[in-house]
């Protein structure tokens, strides 16, 4: 435990990206209006961007990036404009005590897994460390190609297949039925 | 890697919260892409520490499957809200018992 909290500290890239992550995702799970938390869920993407560039994940940082923050939740705030919400189409939300019941049960869950976590010997010892060349290449656009597209082939072309169907049903879903021209 | 670890717990254990405990439908969709984006932080960490990239391609195939979720997500909560207007959980009871 105290080792964590000494590796923590001794880090302040991880610890500012930490600590920006958590009021964002405090943000996104506390505020009402659903504009706010959507922008605390941006900060927070962001700030993981910036962990797995720390974590030598160059691509999935830049992809990160791309796809949550440039594509998901640029999507959830199209909708929350088109939705324009009411105070009274937004609704109630449950009682204080009900949220504060859950949030030790999510208080809990967390304390079991990093309870756990922090006992694992294997973690503690952390990443073997990458050479100068090694380091400019691991987990780039290349190596996760090389990866991706010879032994991960068929998971690929399935996600590519379920994306069209999830934009062909998307498409469905939101269509609004005009009366036809007789 | 312990401290990604636990960041990733944190990150999961906070979209949990949001998803059980908030009534608005588009928020709950928010803590569900938190805590996917949790389990991306404790795949990218592990690949660091075992020294492949399966971990990275795990998370691509993740990042995908969130995507066109909340895709879909989005399109039914605009179809919801065209008949109801209402974004509330709490008003959906057509299905009740």
């Amino acid at each position: 435990m105290e080792d964590l909290i000494r590796d923590v500290l001794g880090d302040p890239l991880f610890m500012g990206c930490a600590l920006v992550s958590l009021a964002g995702a405090l943000t996104v799970v506390i505020r009402r209006n659903p504009v706010y938390c959507a922008l605390g869920l941006m900060a927070a993407f962001l700030s993981f961007a910036v962990i797995f560039l720390k974590l030598s994940a160059p691509f999935l940082a830049a992809m990160h990036v791309l796809v949550y923050t440039g594509a998901i939740l640029v999507l959830f705030l199209f909708v929350i404009m088109l939705l324009n919400l009411s105070d009274k189409e937004l609704g109630l939300e449950h009682p204080r005590r009900v949220r504060a019941a859950v949030g030790v049960m999510a208080a809990a869950l967390f304390g079991l897994v990093a309870y756990v976590a922090a006992q694992d010997a294997r973690l503690q010892r952390g990443a073997s460390a990458l050479s100068a060349e090694e380091a400019k290449a691991w987990g780039g656009v290349e190596h996760v190609g090389m990866e991706l597209f010879t032994k991960w082939e068929l998971p690929f072309e399935l996600i590519s297949l379920l994306i069209v169907v999830a934009i062909l049903g998307a498409v469905v879903l939101a269509k609004k039925k005009l009366p036809p021209e007789a | 890697m312990t401290k990604y670890v636990v960041l990733s717990a944190l990150m999961f254990a906070i979209g949990a919260f949001g998803a059980i405990s908030r009534r608005n439908i588009l928020i709950v969709l928010m803590s569900v892409e938190l805590m996917l984006n949790g389990v991306n932080i404790a795949l990218v960490a592990f690949a660091r520490l075992w020294g492949n990239v399966h971990g990275h391609v795990f998370v691509l195939m993740v990042m995908g499957v969130a995507a066109a979720e909340v895709g879909i997500g989005l399109a039914l909560i605009i179809a919801l809200f065209r008949t109801r207007r209402t974004v509330d959980a709490g008003e959906l009871r057509d299905l009740r018992g």
